[in-house]
């Protein structure tokens, strides 16, 4: 980003998360020990991803007290990822700050509240009062260990040691090692359920999870092709709020308005800038560091109304795509069918959104009397209140019937839904749901229309199949019969085998699997 | 009488026939089938002159490369093969006996009876087939139906047999019918009364002997052997007459013996044409014999008001006067029954009177014949 967004990674201080804990998942030790996983799980796959290799992530959870509350411990979590190592210098900012990460850009990323681990780190030091541990290196640098601890008045990390552990890196790699009180047994379910599905929505990643009962977990990747990384792109002005127009305002390096317009945003050049500060009434030449409120006003209103922009650039975006996205499936449910149809780019609230939806039926996948469906958010499983997400609602208003299905809660049907973005329209603070937008709801209707009809093909191929597998048993049941009665009459046999053997090589009708063999997904 | 169709060996003939081309068709490496002409509606014609013929202008085959017929084919195949060595050994079987030779272990997962309609119904299919009737291929239905008169005949185990002198109802008449020879027939007519009750009471009022007439006994609607039988005597010349109650299912019984019926249209001499029906009929309700017992009558049932409304479409009803009765009891939903008589008659003596005048006046009317 051009800019200062430098200023704006300060805007919040630990403390405001510590008496807001509940927003981002901490409101309860199980909870909590959830999020704290996933929040370290998401901060190791991202970091592995922007170096460009399959992520491998090594998880490692240890009972090392009890805690204050009944049926809650004391954990040490480490999580360790193969991603580039950090700076040295960079490490206390990057752990012990809330708001450094690198996801307050504009680029499709995990993270779901732009925090990082950091709130993870917060949390255990919170309720344990311990330190934590950051071990980092870089491919032929020397592995640095660092200890320490946020200030959270100050929102400043103190680090309380640093050495060097070895004096050369064989591999780039980044352990995080903390504490925290949490409930572990109560957590369990869950945090394994979102390995699981995070190992569905990053095929080409190795996770790895030893749980304090010392249970060990291997979700391995079965294909070493990783999406294109994601590209960092300017603010589309139709997705902007008005804080974040003022905060652009106050911190640019630009001296006029058409400037800051043609800068700051994408899709804005010379001519639309000048169309939008006409409608506005402002003069091109203008400070946009000396703006009225009122004037700041009325450039937001020009903005966001101005309807004459390209649509936002999806290069932003990195979905999986139709075979990574079949990969994942296959290889954590098993299905016999799998299908993945990524949708075209749509705009969603001024932001760019891909949707991706895939359905797998049979194989390892059972009827539950319940839909099953799995919805992933910008990579991220989503485990919450499915009930009201966008993609459940879509599931239960079609008509499954056409496809062949009698009811999605009594078939061995699984649904999947992806929803990439850089600004995820969730629907509520929890971040667990999508919210029912007509234009997603459109999205999430026609992926799962496309692959139904791939499935609706993929069952009748199989029940002509299977019936013609009863046909050739029935007719041979009947034939022995009539054998042996044309036998009784005139002593002598006829050779049913050969017209017997004619039905069943034709009813070989090749039951299609489509489940390839697992490698690259291609 | 048996036509040559029937004998045993050409009905063992047919049977191996079918064998041999089934075991051809495999042999070529082509699955079997079996063709032959269904007894559906274009089939069947109906003449007033004759009744129902089947004359098969379509047939149908049981193709055996399907899973919808190759049930059929087996069970067809596998009831010649009972059907023939229960002809070879002289053996029969009735409906219930074919249905439980079904019943048994080697036929569990194929041709294993879920009920007795599934066997009845290949019978059928194998009289089509075959082109005879049950009884030649030695299944035998119900020997229902008696005749009481002065016919002498020689039945098929060669014994000389007089209708009167056998037992209170008569000779009973087998199932196979046309293996008998009649030897003298002493009867001016026979009349073939519906029901058990009033023809016993015709023979033990000594009617047959007094007035030269022979009672054949129906017991409802009378049995393919009876309608055979009736057919032969009437092909020997005996006028034959047909006495019913009054009612729907009445009209069916008489014009049954006279045209035979759909649904054993495929069975040929089954009808008897020159037959003739002598009531009762609306007329004798309204205006003739019973006019004065109109109370006696009785009110017509959800049933007989169903079959009415179904004999009006039926072929054999078409003739205006079949049609003009029908409409009656569709105006008047009431019908009588041959018990009426006895509604007429508190003595036994008035009775025969009764019984006498009517069949006089009918036999006269509608037969010529005067006793």
């Amino acid at each position: 980003m051009g800019g200062g967004l430098k200023e704006l990674e300060q805007i919040s201080a630990a403390d405001f998360f510590y008496r807001n804990r509940s927003l981002a998942g901490f409101d309860n030790p199980v909870r909590a020990t959830y999020t704290t996983v996933r929040e370290l799980v998401e901060n190791a796959l991202d970091a592995s991803e922007l170096a460009g290799r399959p992520p491998k992530v090594m998880l490692t959870m240890e009972e090392v007290a009890e805690g204050r509350l009944e049926g809650t411990a004391v954990y040490m979590l480490r999580v360790r990822d193969n991603g580039v190592g950090l700076d040295p210098e960079d490490v206390p900012a990057a752990f012990g700050k809330v708001f450094v990460s690198s996801k307050y850009k504009l680029m499709q990323s995990r993270g779901t509240f732009g925090l990082g681990g950091t709130m993870a780190l917060l949390y255990g030091q919170i309720t344990t009062n311990r330190p934590f541990k950051v071990i980092t290196g870089r491919e032929g640098s020397p592995l640095y260990e660092f200890t320490m601890k946020i200030d959270i008045q100050k929102n400043e990390p103190i680090v309380l040691d640093r050495r060097i552990l070895a004096g050369v890196t064989r591999r780039s790699m980044t352990t995080v090692e903390l504490y925290f009180e949490g409930n572990y047994r109560r957590a369990r379910s869950k945090i394994i359920d979102y390995l699981h599905q995070t190992a569905i929505v990053t095929p080409y990643a190795d996770i790895m999870f030893i749980d304090p009962d010392g249970l060990f977990f291997f979700f391995a990747r079965t294909t070493d092709q990783i999406p294109p990384p994601p590209k960092e792109t300017k603010f589309h002005p139709k997705g902007i709020d008005f804080e974040l127009l003022k905060r652009l305002a106050e911190t640019t390096n630009t001296r006029k308005l058409a400037g800051f317009l043609t800068t700051h945003f994408q899709r804005v050049g010379p001519k639309t800038a000048a169309e939008i500060l006409a409608r506005a009434g402002l003069s091109p030449d203008l400070s946009p560091k000396r703006l009225s409120d009122e004037e700041l006003e009325r450039l937001f209103k020009a903005l966001v109304t101005y309807d004459n922009y390209l649509p936002p650039d999806p290069s932003v975006l990195s979905p999986l795509g139709p075979n990574l996205w079949e990969e994942g499936i296959k290889k954590e449910l098993r299905p016999e069918f799998v299908k993945a149809v990524q949708r075209p780019p749509a705009v969603v609230e001024g932001h760019p959104v891909i949707v991706e939806t895939a359905i797998a039926y049979g194989g390892d996948i059972k009827p539950a009397g319940e839909i099953q469906l799995y919805r992933f958010a910008n990579r991220i499983p989503l485990l919450y209140d499915v009930s009201s997400d966008v993609s459940y609602l879509v599931a239960r208003r079609l008509n499954w019937s056409v496809y062949g299905l009698k009811s999605l809660e009594d078939e061995p049907i699984a649904l999947f839904f992806h929803v990439v973005s850089t600004k995820v329209p969730f629907k509520t603070v929890g971040k667990e749901f999508i919210a029912n937008k007509p234009e997603l709801a459109r999205e999430v209707e026609l992926g799962w229309r496309a692959c139904a009809r791939d499935l609706r093909i993929y069952l009748s191929r199989k029940r002509r199949a299977a019936s013609a597998a009863r046909r050739v048993e029935l007719l041979s049941r009947y034939y022995a019969l009539i054998a042996e009665v044309l036998e009784e009459l005139t002593g002598e046999r006829p050779p049913i085998e050969t017209v017997l053997a004619k039905v069943a090589r034709k009813a070989k009708v090749e039951v299609p699997v489509e489940v390839r063999e697992s490698g690259d997904g291609s | 009488m048996a036509t040559e169709a029937e004998s045993v060996e050409e009905i063992k003939r047919r049977i191996m026939e079918i064998a041999e081309r089934m075991i051809e068709d495999i042999e070529r490496g082509e699955f079997p089938s079996i063709r032959y002409p269904p007894n559906s509606k274009g089939n069947i014609e109906f003449r007033e002159d004759v009744g129902y013929i089947f004359r098969p202008k379509t047939f149908s085959e049981i193709e055996g490369d399907r899973v919808k017929s190759v049930k059929t084919l087996a069970g067809v195949l596998y009831g010649l093969a009972k059907a023939l060595d229960h002809l070879e050994n002289g053996l029969t079987m009735t409906k219930r006996d074919f249905y439980y030779l079904h019943k048994v272990e080697r036929l569990k997962g194929t041709l294993f009876p879920e009920d007795q309609r599934e066997t009845d119904a290949r019978i059928v299919l194998m009289e089509l087939i075959l082109g005879a009737p049950r009884e030649a291929f030695s299944i035998t239905s119900d020997p229902r139906g008696w005749i009481y008169g002065d016919i002498e005949l020689v039945d098929m185990t060669g014994r000389t047999i007089r209708a009167d002198r056998v037992g209170e109802m008569g000779y009973s008449v087998p199932p196979r019918p046309e293996n008998i020879k009649f030897k003298r027939i002493g009867v001016k007519a026979v009349v073939a009364v519906e029901k058990v009750g009033p023809a016993k009471n015709m023979i033990e009022l000594g009617i047959p002997e007094e007035y030269n007439l022979a009672i054949a006994i129906l017991k409802g609607q009378a049995s393919r052997s009876m309608r055979r039988f009736l057919r032969m005597l009437s092909d020997e010349g005996v006028p034959i007459a047909i006495l019913t109650d009054f009612s729907p299912w009445s009209l069916r019984i008489a014009a049954t013996v006279v045209y035979n019926s759909i649904s054993s249209a495929h069975i040929p001499y089954l009808a008897a044409p020159e037959a003739r029906f002598i009531g009762i009929m609306a007329e004798d309700v309204e205006t003739g014999f019973f006019k004065d017992y109109q109370f006696a009558l009785e009110p017509l049932t959800q049933a007989d008001l169903k079959a009415a409304m179904d004999n009006v479409h039926l072929p054999n009803l078409q003739h205006p006067f079949w049609q003009r009765e029908n409409e009656w009891f569709l105006k008047n939903k009431k019908k009588a029954e041959l018990e009426i008589f006895k509604a007429m008659s508190p003595s036994a003596k008035e009775l025969k009177e009764l019984f006498v005048s009517y069949l006089r006046e009918k036999l006269e009317d509608r037969l010529g014949v005067s006793i």
